[in-house]
């Protein structure tokens, strides 16, 4: 498995962008060195070739034929210091190879002696060689080789003497020019490549923003502060998100769809079931009369099937789709508003502490209903003169939680009672309509969504209701 | 009392007319939103029974126009969706009461007892006037603790002015209660019921107010 970060997309670009401009900048650095040596080179060895040709200029040559230099006509005052740098030395060559070195020495040379082996050279070309030189220096060489001209020749000599000039002269200097324009270099490139890496970070930030910006929406999306994807994005992202719209759009589209299709198999069912039952409740006959007894009974266990493999069906059309959100506040406004009219008679109280109007459940705002509905009901059918609702966060919860109570003055439950009473069907008391499907239908709803239901006794003896569910952030 | 009926399925519709009619209301049917709506508009009536699923307009924008147009008559909606989302719905477009299919006929006919006290401003379901006492639960009318036996007309005329008591009610008020829409009205008939009602309930006053017509005044 490769690291985190090696699967990180900031880091890819980055490293092949870093890993490219060194190498560019290596190859540039590598160029412009030896460029800069080969120029210093030459200008180094066009220096001497001036200086060999003063001095082939200066060469004079005696009566015997011997050859002449008057040092003050040579002008550079290094070829008077000794071991300054600069040489020149004047061998004589023989036909046979066996000429005299150093014939004629610049002062600077000393007692030193310029070793060269012989090199056929032809006349006035000019040589060039690196060789070790006095004091462990090395020197930049070059060599040339003049003959006498006839005039200048003793007559006694039947051939021409011919004489090798040779100019030299140390390169430390050179070579530590070289190395210091180097160490420049390779310190500018350096920068240059620190710059050029701070740009290319700068650049593939910018150019990831958008996928920082996805993630964020997906973030609000997963937390079910939004239900699409929201934001501008650039034409390379649009397409993804688009679709990814489409699909949550799809979601909460089957979803709307297979509730509607719950419903609307209610809605057939228990029209015809409303006109069996009024039928069977008024018997014309005596001996229609157990007939008409059994047609009701069987048609409250056929209403109580029907009510719970509907909200059955409604529960398998419920996802934990991402994105949804829905307030607590007004759902629990709407509901006491039902309960005021529905439970007129009882001149309830009901008395809803006042909650935070940002507090969301994170969910379809109809599960809520369903659950609240059911509970506030329930509160309400068994009552004395008041019922109590309270929606406050968990906080400290991680996922976030909300939590919502309700209380009822009424008769209550006994303990050992309060499990059975969430069971389906169980109804306690046969003398108070229902299905005694409420409490299980809000039980498998707050299950489904990760939450639960708390049944208690309150202090003065009614039941509290306490659910807890996730809140959207 | 008169009642609107609104109900598409024809058996149920059936059903409950006689339901209702036994229990001594009387009843206007409309088997379509738009019927119902123009019905509610032009006609006076003491609760309305809404089925919501209905051909040509559906129940609640029915309702909804109704209430826009500041008809206040009770509305009892009748569903077979008993999802809470809907019943929110159904109350905040201004219904007063909910009950969803399928359901007894004497919890309908609670329901729209207490629907048609609580509008008259009535707390109990024991509506009393002196000695005279009536409970609409059981219709059962007594004087000075005897029971009074009343046919549905005088029934009728008396449940209505004793919803109302202290106040005058015009004959045509009563006629148009007190007979469905189809029915062939004369006003005279009333002022028949108001003297046997007078006649069998003598310790009663109806007064006649000439031009306008009967107040039941509290002793």
């Amino acid at each position: 498995m490769k690291a985190a970060w090696a699967q990180s997309l900031r880091f890819r670009l980055l490293a092949a962008t870093v890993a490219g401009l060194s190498v560019a900048l290596l190859l540039a650095g590598v160029a412009l060195g030896s460029l800069f040596r080969a120029h210093v080179l030459k200008q180094f060895e066009s220096n001497l070739t001036q200086q060999l040709d003063q001095l082939t200029a200066r060469l004079e040559f005696d009566a015997a034929g011997q050859p002449l230099i008057d040092a003050r006509t040579l002008s550079d005052p290094r070829w008077q210091k000794p071991y300054s740098g600069l040489y020149w030395q004047i061998d004589e060559m023989t036909q046979d190879g066996q000429g005299r070195t150093g014939v004629l020495r610049s002062r600077s040379l000393w007692d030193a002696r310029l070793d060269l082996s012989a090199d056929a050279l032809g006349d006035g070309a000019i040589h060039v060689h690196e060789t070790p030189g006095p004091q462990h220096s090395r020197l930049l060489l070059l060599e040339r080789t003049v003959q006498a001209s006839a005039d200048d020749q003793a007559d006694d000599k039947p051939t021409p003497q011919r004489w090798r000039l040779i100019v030299a002269a140390d390169l430390q200097d050179t070579h530590q020019a070289v190395t210091e324009f180097n160490q420049v270099l390779a310190l500018s490139l350096a920068l240059l490549l620190l710059l050029l890496s701070l740009a290319a970070w700068v650049q593939v930030r910018m150019g990831l923003k958008p996928l920082r910006a996805l993630q964020h929406s997906l973030q609000t999306v997963r937390e079910a502060r939004s239900p699409r994807l929201q934001g501008q994005f650039p034409s390379e992202v649009r397409p993804l998100v688009d679709d990814f719209n489409a699909v949550l759009d799809r979601n909460q589209e089957v979803v709307a769809r297979s509730r509607t299709q719950a419903g609307n198999l209610a809605h057939a069912l228990k029209t015809p079931l409303s006109v069996l039952d009024q039928a069977a409740a008024r018997p014309t006959s005596p001996a229609d009369a157990s007939l008409a007894r059994l047609m009701r009974e069987q048609l409250a266990v056929a209403r109580r099937h029907i009510d719970w493999h509907l909200a059955r069906a409604r529960l398998a059309a419920t996802q934990r789709l991402p994105g949804q959100r829905t307030e607590v506040a007004s759902t629990l406004a709407g509901l006491v508003r039902v309960m005021g009219k529905v439970h007129a008679d009882k001149g309830l109280q009901i008395q809803m502490a006042p909650a935070d109007a940002a507090l969301c459940f994170a969910g379809e705002e109809q599960d809520l209903q369903e659950m609240l509905g059911n509970l506030l009901d329930n509160a309400c059918k068994w009552a004395r003169t008041r019922v109590t609702v309270q929606a406050t966060p968990i906080p400290g919860s991680h996922p976030a939680l909300l939590s919502i109570h309700i209380e009822d003055d009424g008769p209550g439950i006994q303990t050992d009672h309060l499990q059975a009473v969430m069971a389906r069907g169980v109804r306690l008391d046969e003398s108070v309509p229902g299905t005694g499907l409420g409490l299980a239908i809000v039980k498998e709803l707050a299950d489904l969504y990760g939450g639960q239901l708390v049944l208690a006794p309150t202090a003065k003896g009614g039941l509290g209701a306490t659910l807890t569910l996730p809140a959207a952030g | 009392m008169r009642l609107l009926l609104v109900e598409d399925d024809p058996t149920l519709r059936a059903q409950l007319r006689t339901g209702l009619e036994e229990a001594d209301y009387t009843v206007d049917e409309a088997d379509n939103g738009r019927d119902a709506l123009f019905m509610g508009q032009t006609e006076s009536f003491d609760a309305v029974i809404l089925d919501l699923g209905l051909p040509m307009m559906d129940g609640l924008s029915v309702l909804k126009r109704w209430r826009d147009e500041g008809q206040t008559m009770p509305v009892l909606i009748l569903t077979a969706r008993d999802n809470w989302h809907e019943k929110v719905e159904g109350i905040d477009a201004g219904a007063d009461d909910y009950l969803t299919k399928p359901f007894h006929m004497e919890e309908l006919l609670a329901r729209i007892r207490a629907l048609i006290r609580r509008a008259s401003g009535l707390a109990s379901p024991v509506l009393q006037c002196g000695d005279l006492m009536l409970d609409t639960r059981a219709g059962r009318v007594t004087l000075q603790g005897q029971t009074v036996t009343l046919t549905s007309h005088e029934y009728k005329v008396l449940d209505y002015l004793m919803h109302r008591p202290g106040t005058v009610v015009s004959r045509t008020e009563l006629t148009q209660h007190i007979y469905a829409q189809d029915f062939d009205r004369d006003s005279n008939t009333i002022e028949v019921f108001v003297g046997r009602l007078r006649k069998k309930l003598p310790s009663v006053q109806i007064d006649t107010v000439r031009g306008l017509g009967y107040r039941l005044t509290p002793p």
